[in-house]
């Protein structure tokens, strides 16, 4: 069966709320339960720490710098971009969030979020209570590991573009990241649409709009890739991973 | 498309001569609503330069005032022979641009230009040279070879020593209307031309550098023949432009009133309107033209006629063209827009878009946003349209659906259609055939959703097929 293209994910997808054997399709923490062959109870437990909120309208902030942290969210649907503001007024893009992935993870050391969160489209979300999960987690050894793995992925992901590449290694590594997340939730590797604009895209990867657009009008021109307004295909997945593979060693 | 033959078969077209939109959008300008004004614009055209590679730009500017009305004309025109309204209007049309440019990034080219009208050459060489240098200095033009910047062009009020001065601004295509040679039509539509006029003003294109000659004509005109459209045709292709359009006049006065001027007892009868059809049809493809679609026609060699050979044609408010994947940016009195997945137009009357620029303001009054299922739908037309066939396959794929169950409807009504041999259904793809090229917005109707709305039975607004 194809997998669908991102976010062109059918009805079924927000409609499923998961009950108490099993959690939606998109849930962060459905590979906790299936790895660990969660038992009813548990699962019971993490249910009820769980809320569904939304939707969130594109430029709908779920919240902002300085914000009493008191949840971590899952994405259900949509993709939620996180940013900062320096003292200029600038903006730095720290990071795209997928159905799937978690946001707010980076305020668990503190009593407030240190960035804001944005909705790009229309995005649902899971919401948990961080201590009342900590608590859980101390009782469900699967659920503290994929806890401890949503943390390190958040990690490797901001180092990832920190090092000397070029605009062709990075924008590479970025569509191949987003092509592997996405895979893994069960939306196509090769066909999604880039939910954020291209000055999100600059502003993360720190290129140029233009740059980006330059970048990847040669990729194009060199049939690696197609792009249709905000709709991508990777046509050759093989020479993007080698352009991507130093950015995203390790 | 199948190239070369179009049966005709005068049985068919009878059958089909019904009324329908001729697509050069869909959903087509009944959809545009009020809800959509200014600050939507400005938000399709943000959205659009956030695309990963953001589209490249065509523009186009009306010129809506005619020195001297035709009688069959449904455009958007005001006759005048103040020449003082020109400036009138170029200074607003400058106000336009300005507020227009402003929303899109830089670097985003300029691939097309096309004036329009009306009459474009009711201005200047000099006034069209100008409007071109403010659009060159807000907009950044495209170094590349295949950048058009076309005219529709009045032949009556215009000549050789004008034709040289616009190939100097950088004009590379033209198009004339001619509509009829005989002269009792001519007298009938209240347009004078001469063969001679016509062919020294395509021969100054040619001399000065234009990249591409069209001529217009029109069948089902009052007092039009057999005899004399054949005589009008032959002449046409003697004088070798590189593309033809051969429109059927559509009378409905009750919409476009300088019709009403017309002699309606000299219209031609449906049997000779099929006549002068088919005589279009014979003559051109005889003379070497082939048969792009619609009502177009082009020599073999024109880049049209390569496009679609290599899949690269497309269809917009201009008609067809070769630059797929632009914007649309129009500018003036009552111009139509189509940013992103968006349509929008400006006022139809002067007034209203002098006093929205007056007080600063984009001057759009309606539009629409597509949404997933009008986007589908443009796309499969668009495809039926430059093509001549429906990529069943393709369109599944792109759009994620099961082709036969979402286009139930519209299979049920293409039935009829194939069993007249208009169209042959395949397992990947619905082929238009040779019968079912002249009917393509009879097919290009199976699958318009707004069609389905009772609104759009009631009230005809679109002029027939043939």
């Amino acid at each position: 069966m194809n997998a669908v293209a991102f976010p062109r994910n059918d009805a079924r997808t927000l409609a499923d709320d998961g009950n108490e054997l099993r959690f939606c399709s998109t849930c962060a923490f459905s590979q906790a339960c299936l790895d660990e062959g969660m038992d009813k109870a548990s699962l019971g437990d993490l249910h009820v720490l769980v809320e569904h909120i939304g939707p969130f309208r594109a430029g709908e902030h779920v919240f902002r710098e300085g914000d009493p942290f008191e949840a971590i969210a899952a994405v259900r649907a949509g993709t939620v971009k996180t940013y900062v503001i320096d003292r200029d007024g600038h903006e730095h893009v720290q990071g795209f969030h997928l159905p799937g992935e978690v946001i707010g993870l980076n305020a668990i050391d503190g009593d407030r979020y240190p960035c804001n969160a944005v909705a790009l489209d229309t995005v649902m979300l899971c919401r948990f209570s961080f201590p009342k999960i900590s608590v859980l987690a101390t009782r469900v050894p699967g659920l503290q590991r994929q806890l401890f793995r949503l943390l390190s992925r958040d990690i490797g992901r901001a180092a990832l573009l920190a090092g000397d590449w070029s605009a062709d290694q990075r924008l590479a590594a970025f569509l191949i990241g987003i092509s592997r997340r996405l895979a893994a939730r069960g939306f196509s590797a090769t066909r999604f649409q880039l939910t954020m604009p291209r000055t999100d895209i600059a502003n993360y990867l720190r290129l140029a709009p233009e740059t980006v657009s330059r970048v990847l009008r040669r990729f194009q021109e060199d049939r690696l890739l197609q792009v249709d307004r905000r709709e991508l295909e990777l046509l050759d997945h093989e020479a993007l991973e080698t352009l991507a593979a130093p950015v995203l060693r390790g | 498309m199948e190239p070369q033959t179009l049966a005709f078969n005068a049985d068919l077209l009878r059958r089909y001569d019904r009324p329908g939109p001729r697509y050069t959008s869909y959903p087509t300008a009944p959809q545009f609503h009020a809800g959509f004004g200014e600050k939507e614009l400005r938000e399709v055209a943000a959205a659009s330069n956030g695309d990963p590679i953001p589209r490249r730009l065509s523009l186009y500017v009306h010129v809506p005032f005619c020195e001297s009305p035709c009688f069959y004309c449904g455009c958007n025109r005001i006759i005048t022979r103040d020449k003082a309204r020109g400036d009138a209007y170029l200074a607003r049309l400058y106000r336009e641009i300005a507020l227009s440019a402003q929303l899109f990034d830089r670097d985003r080219e300029v691939i097309q230009l096309h004036f329009g009208g009306g009459t474009p050459n009711f201005l200047t060489p000099a006034q069209l040279g100008e409007v071109v240098e403010t659009l060159r200095s807000q907009f950044r033009f495209s170094d590349a070879a295949d950048r058009d910047i076309s005219i529709e062009l009045d032949p009556r009020f215009v000549d050789a020593d004008d034709i040289a001065a616009l190939g100097r601004i950088g004009f590379n295509r033209a198009s004339f209307g001619v509509q009829d040679f005989d002269p009792a039509v001519q007298e009938a539509v209240n347009r004078i031309q001469s063969v001679e006029q016509t062919r020294a003003v395509i021969d100054a294109c040619r001399g000065n550098g234009f990249r591409s000659v069209n001529v217009d004509l029109i069948y089902g005109l009052p007092s039009q023949t057999t005899e004399g459209f054949a005589r009008t045709l032959d002449t046409v292709a003697q004088m070798r432009p590189d593309r033809v359009a051969v429109y059927g006049y559509a009378h409905m006065p009750h919409l476009f009133k300088p019709q009403k001027q017309l002699d309606a007892s000299l219209l031609p009868s449906g049997e000779t309107k099929l006549a002068l059809l088919q005589l279009a049809i014979e003559q051109l493809t005889a003379a070497g033209y082939l048969y792009i679609g619609m009502d177009h026609f082009a020599l073999p060699d024109d880049e049209l006629a390569l496009a679609q050979a290599r899949g690269g044609l497309h269809r917009n408010f201009m008609g067809y063209t070769t630059h797929a994947d632009s914007d649309l940016v129009g500018l003036g009195v009552s111009a139509i827009s189509h940013i992103g997945d968006s349509f929008s137009q400006n006022p139809r009357d002067l007034p209203s878009w002098q006093a929205a620029l007056d007080e600063g303001r984009l001057p759009v009054f309606r539009g629409m946003r597509l949404n997933e299922d009008d986007q589908l739908r443009a796309d499969l037309i668009q495809q039926l349209m430059c093509q001549g066939e429906i990529p069943v396959a393709a369109l599944e794929r792109r759009y994620a659906i099961d082709f036969a169950t979402y286009f139930a409807l519209a299979l049920e009504r293409l039935a009829p259609l194939a069993e007249d041999g208009l169209v042959r259904i395949e397992r990947e793809r619905i082929v238009v055939t040779s019968r079912g090229r002249l009917l393509l917005r009879n097919i290009a109707m199976c699958f318009d959703h707004y069609l389905d709305q009772p609104a759009a039975i009631a009230t005809p607004r679109f002029s027939r097929a043939i």
